[in-house]
């Protein structure tokens, strides 16, 4: 916009009837050009004259009467506000108890909003994560469904459940236990802190022997190719535990998956 | 009132009053400039408020009947005003202009900002004649008759001042301030182009100023 444009505004600035971006215009322009402030001026005395253009109208009592209401329980609230800090030390002991009252009652209050508030946001949370859980499982027994559909009848699918520390969590592994190599599908995990991962192991006996690393996206869900150098049907049960994120040789965090094969 | 402002309602006292607040606390609220008591209310004192009120409701009133066309609505544009005024008289700087020139502003802002959520249609200045404004409704008591009166007298003064515009540039003038109109809004309706609409709003407030000036020194 060159000056001369710029200039054009100076009638609506007045008038204040320019949006923001042209209003920084002029106000720009009258930085750089004070010479041009006169020209507001005169322009302005003729616009504050405006307002007395339309007739005066009489308000009713009400609305005056409702306003002083409003602003006598602003400055009562204001003067409650002042007075708490600066309350005399001598007080009776009946006002010191009434000051205590009414102080414990407040938190009360407060702290019952706090609560209720994290109450319903814990609901709400709980009700979400049962949503998610629901709609994995549904997936996980559509997907099963078509694996027992296309697999031959050699590969088996087996139930995967959480350990206490994490009950929610449960999956299956597909696998042909003759072959070396099996599908670990897994949902409800908790998304861990940076700097652990799940580790996968396969247990003979009392050895575990580690099948991998699982990641899991936020909604706790993952897919491992787990891989053996033996059989997986010559595996005991399978194991999931939390480790640092480069993993570990033996299971040294808790165990959240612990299932038979 | 008519003792702190000229016919336009443009303060003619001196913005140093408020380096004398204290002298004058012992006077008669309803003697002090508006400025003044623009500084109680910053202060929290609520007659001050009740003070400026009685001053000026009935124009403020007036510019949100007129900008929003609807009165009960116009009312709580009016009580919000001065709510206004209460919480945020401390902003006020009267070295950058009057009180009511700010006063007024946050009126005509709310009452536009009003409308525009009901989008009640206004009416031009011209259907609107005095009588008409007088809704049926109870006068507040407490309203003075004086200030009320030196009100109406800006308020035929400066009408008339507008009347010797040409309409076409008084249109500009309304649409822009009362409605709230952007140039570009107001070249639309009009099917004029913008340039023109630069000149007319140019034009007329040069010309409105000239005759208010005209009528102040004839008093």
């Amino acid at each position: 916009m060159d000056l001369r444009q710029i200039e054009e505004l100076l009638p609506f600035y007045a008038l204040d009837a320019l949006n923001d971006e042209e209003k920084e215009l002029v106000e720009a322009y009258l930085k750089e050009h004070p010479e041009a402030r006169q020209q507001i001026e005169e322009m302005g005395s003729a616009v504050s004259a405006l307002p007395y253009a339309v007739p005066p109208v009489d308000p009713s009592p009400h609305s005056k009467e409702a306003l002083m209401k409003r602003i006598a329980a602003d400055q009562r609230a204001a003067s409650t506000t002042r007075n708490q800090p600066s309350r005399p030390r001598g007080l009776r002991f009946e006002n010191l108890f009434s000051a205590f009252s009414l102080g414990a009652a407040v938190i009360a209050i407060l702290w019952v909003i706090v609560l209720n508030g994290q109450v319903t946001r814990l609901r709400n949370e709980i009700s979400a994560l049962n949503n998610a859980l629901v709609a994995q499982s549904n997936e996980l027994e559509q997907i099963n469904t078509k694996l027992s559909q296309a697999t031959p009848s050699a590969v088996i699918t087996v139930s995967l459940k959480g350990t206490d520390v994490q009950p929610q969590a449960q999956g299956q592994l597909i696998a042909d236990p003759s072959s070396q190599s099996a599908v670990l599908v897994i949902v409800g995990l908790t998304p861990l802190e940076a700097g652990k991962t799940y580790q996968v192991w396969l247990i003979q006996g009392e050895t575990p022997v580690s099948a991998g690393l699982l990641k899991v996206d936020a909604n706790g869900q993952g897919v491992l190719v787990v891989s053996s150098e033996t059989p997986i049907g010559s595996f005991d049960a399978l194991g999931i535990s939390v480790e640092p994120e480069q993993g570990s040789l033996q299971p040294t965090g808790d165990i959240v998956v612990l299932s038979a094969l | 009132m008519a003792r702190n402002k000229n016919a336009t309602g443009v303060s003619m006292r001196s913005n140093n009053e408020s380096s004398v607040l204290h002298s004058h606390e012992d006077m008669a609220v309803e003697q002090l400039s508006d400025e003044i008591l623009a500084a109680q209310v910053a202060r929290g004192e609520s007659h001050a408020l009740e003070t400026l009120y009685d001053r000026y409701a009935s124009t403020v009133l007036g510019i949100s009947v007129k900008i929003m066309g609807d009165q009960a609505a116009a009312e709580d544009v009016l009580q919000e005003t001065f709510w206004r005024v209460w919480q945020s008289a401390a902003s006020f700087q009267s070295q950058r202009g009057s009180f009511t020139g700010w006063l007024f502003r946050i009126a005509r802002n709310l009452a536009i900002d009003a409308y525009r959520r009901r989008k009640i249609r206004p009416r031009p200045i011209t259907d609107v004649d005095d009588s008409d404004s007088k809704i049926d409704q109870t006068p507040d008591p407490n309203i003075d008759v004086a200030e009320q009166s030196q009100l109406l007298l800006n308020h035929k003064q400066v009408l008339s001042a507008l009347a010797t515009l040409p309409r076409v540039q008084r249109q500009v003038i309304e649409m822009a301030y009362y409605y709230g109109m952007t140039r570009q809004e107001i070249a639309e309706a009009t099917g004029e182009a913008l340039g023109t609409i630069h000149t007319r709003a140019r034009l007329a407030l040069q010309k409105l100023r000239a005759e208010l000036q005209r009528d102040e020194s004839k008093d």
